[in-house]
């Protein structure tokens, strides 16, 4: 029990770990580009936001 | 030798944050000071909310929690991470599909009416100088506590390098900022537990599961179930949608970005207790057992880690501090612009730009100011939940949901659950203890239960009165 314990418990900071190296990645992505990446994306992201509202829209 | 290393890791570090202030630039209009284009992609949403999360009071105060009462604040913090969820499956999508919404008043707004969404607009600022009162005493209390400087040079020193790179940079650089100050967090005290559980716990595994089972049989000793019903209803309601995080929804890039980023952020927030409170447990048998709460992390990474580890943690901390206040100056700015000014003015983009900015020194002057009034950083947060959770939520959540919601039901749902949650916060705060059990049950549950029930007076008489209108 005990060992289930501390490897849960690796797994969690493995889990911080891997989502601080994310987030790194994309942070230096977003900055390479000078803040050009989320201006491109915009257009697709609209787009996708459009269904998403009808989506929200039809179960109301 | 040692200080020269520590500072050139403090000093490289503030090297490549103060590069990366710089690469997000100046905002150019209010959209992009206010909502970053509506434009932010699913990491840097993800990563911003979970930086706004795992600020001093989930790092310092978890550790200090394991510390004391083992595996009972895991299970509390549950409650923090089924909210996240909970908001991203049902409010967070829904706020982001608003369209032209920049603010939380705003959604209120459009969804109640004008006077709706300036109250919520006044609250909003209001709640926000608050919360970055208690940030920025928070943040004045770490940098004391690394170069020795008195309390108010310190708080100064934070606000303004925050106020700075907030007021032209906006919420795009804060969203970036928090990126960073997240990775450098979550790298660096996850290794921290790692080093902790290959090289100081001695007896292994064993020993772990000891001194947790120990700690957590004391922890529910010494908790009443009063007590642990507050700290749920707290940590469940009372961070839900704080302007900083409704931000964040309005400004991702679509409505699935906005609810995954929560849910992620939710599912995050587990991780982190988890090693929060793994690291209190293991440092029971490192560090002497009479340790306060609040010095348990810092403690343990000073006996286990070299120096410049520990230099290291402190500047990440005060920068994490900061990136907490740097998402609370732009809310209430953005609110007050957005809530408050625009909607008594037809106002030009590049005016409401310098209203923002101004709006955000103000604001920041008057955090730096509330800094000193702050009694400590748990107790000023609890005191700003037990306001924000009655007065916004149920107008903003239920208006959200219900078709055609009443603006009468929203005025009575704010203004009472501002108006009791401060009477049983400052005015009767012995009426919130229950003389049985000797403890005291959090303002925001009579504060919430009024707001629910102004709600539906306020819902059920418009409905009597358009009757009333349609049959004559």
């Amino acid at each position: 029990m005990s060992v289930i314990i501390l490897i849960l418990v690796v797994i969690a900071a493995l889990f911080v770990i891997v989502s601080g190296v994310w987030v790194a990645r994309a942070l230096i992505t977003a900055i390479s580009a000078n803040g050009s990446l989320p201006d491109i994306q915009n257009h697709t992201d609209e787009h996708n936001s459009q269904q998403d509202d009808s989506r929200i829209k039809n179960t109301e | 030798m040692h200080t020269v290393f520590s500072m050139a890791i403090v000093a490289a570090y503030v090297v490549v944050l103060t590069f990366v202030a710089v690469r997000a630039r100046a905002a150019r209009e209010f959209r992009e000071f206010s909502l970053a284009k509506r434009a932010l992609p699913l990491a840097l949403v993800f990563g911003s909310l979970a930086a706004t999360n795992v600020g001093p009071v989930f790092s310092i105060g978890f550790v200090g929690r394991g510390f004391k009462s083992g595996l009972l604040f895991l299970g509390i913090g549950l409650a923090y991470s089924a909210q996240n969820i909970l908001v991203g499956l049902l409010v967070a999508p829904r706020l982001r599909a608003l369209k032209n919404c920049h603010t939380l008043g705003d959604a209120i707004g459009q969804k109640y009416d004008r006077d709706c969404q300036v109250l919520a607009g006044l609250i909003s600022v209001g709640l926000c100088a608050g919360f970055a009162a208690v940030m920025a005493k928070a943040g004045g209390d770490v940098l004391r506590d690394i170069f020795g400087l008195p309390h108010w040079s310190s708080v100064v020193i934070v606000v303004g390098v925050t106020a700075l790179y907030t007021t032209f940079g906006g919420l795009r650089a804060s969203v970036i900022t928090d990126a960073f100050q997240f990775s450098t967090f979550a790298i660096l005290l996850p290794v921290t537990l790692l080093f902790v559980l290959l090289f100081h716990l001695t007896g292994g595994a064993a020993t772990f599961a000891k001194e947790a089972s120990a700690a957590t049989s004391y922890g529910f000793g010494t908790t009443s179930c009063i007590e642990i019903v507050g700290l749920v209803m707290a940590f469940l309601l009372g961070e839900t949608l704080i302007p900083p995080y409704a931000n964040r929804a309005l400004a991702s890039g679509t409505t699935r970005i906005s609810r995954n980023g929560f849910i992620l952020a939710g599912v995050f927030s587990l991780a982190w207790f988890m090693v929060m409170v793994a690291l209190g447990i293991s440092a029971r048998s490192i560090i002497p057992q009479g340790t306060g709460e609040d010095d348990v992390l810092l403690k343990l990474v000073k006996s286990v880690m070299p120096a410049e580890g520990y230099a290291l943690l402190l500047v990440v901390l005060a920068s994490i501090v900061m990136s907490s206040l740097d998402s609370l100056l732009n809310a209430g700015a953005v609110a007050f612009t957005q809530d408050i000014v625009k909607p008594f003015a037809n106002v030009p983009d590049n005016k409401a730009l310098i209203i923002g900015r101004s709006a955000t020194i103000i604001i920041a002057a008057i955090a730096a100011v509330g800094a000193v009034a702050v009694p400590s950083i748990i107790s000023g947060l609890l005191i700003c939940y037990s306001i924000w959770a009655p007065a916004i939520l149920p107008a903003l959540i239920i208006g959200l949901w219900i078709k055609r919601p009443r603006p009468l039901a929203g005025i009575l749902s704010m203004g009472i659950g501002t108006l009791v949650a401060i009477m049983f916060q400052f005015i009767f705060p012995s009426l919130t203890k229950v003389p049985a059990i000797i403890t005291e049950m959090p303002a925001i549950i009579p504060a919430l239960g009024a707001a629910l029930l102004a709600y539906v007076a306020g819902h059920w008489i418009s409905k009597i009165r358009e009757e009333r209108k349609r049959c004559q």
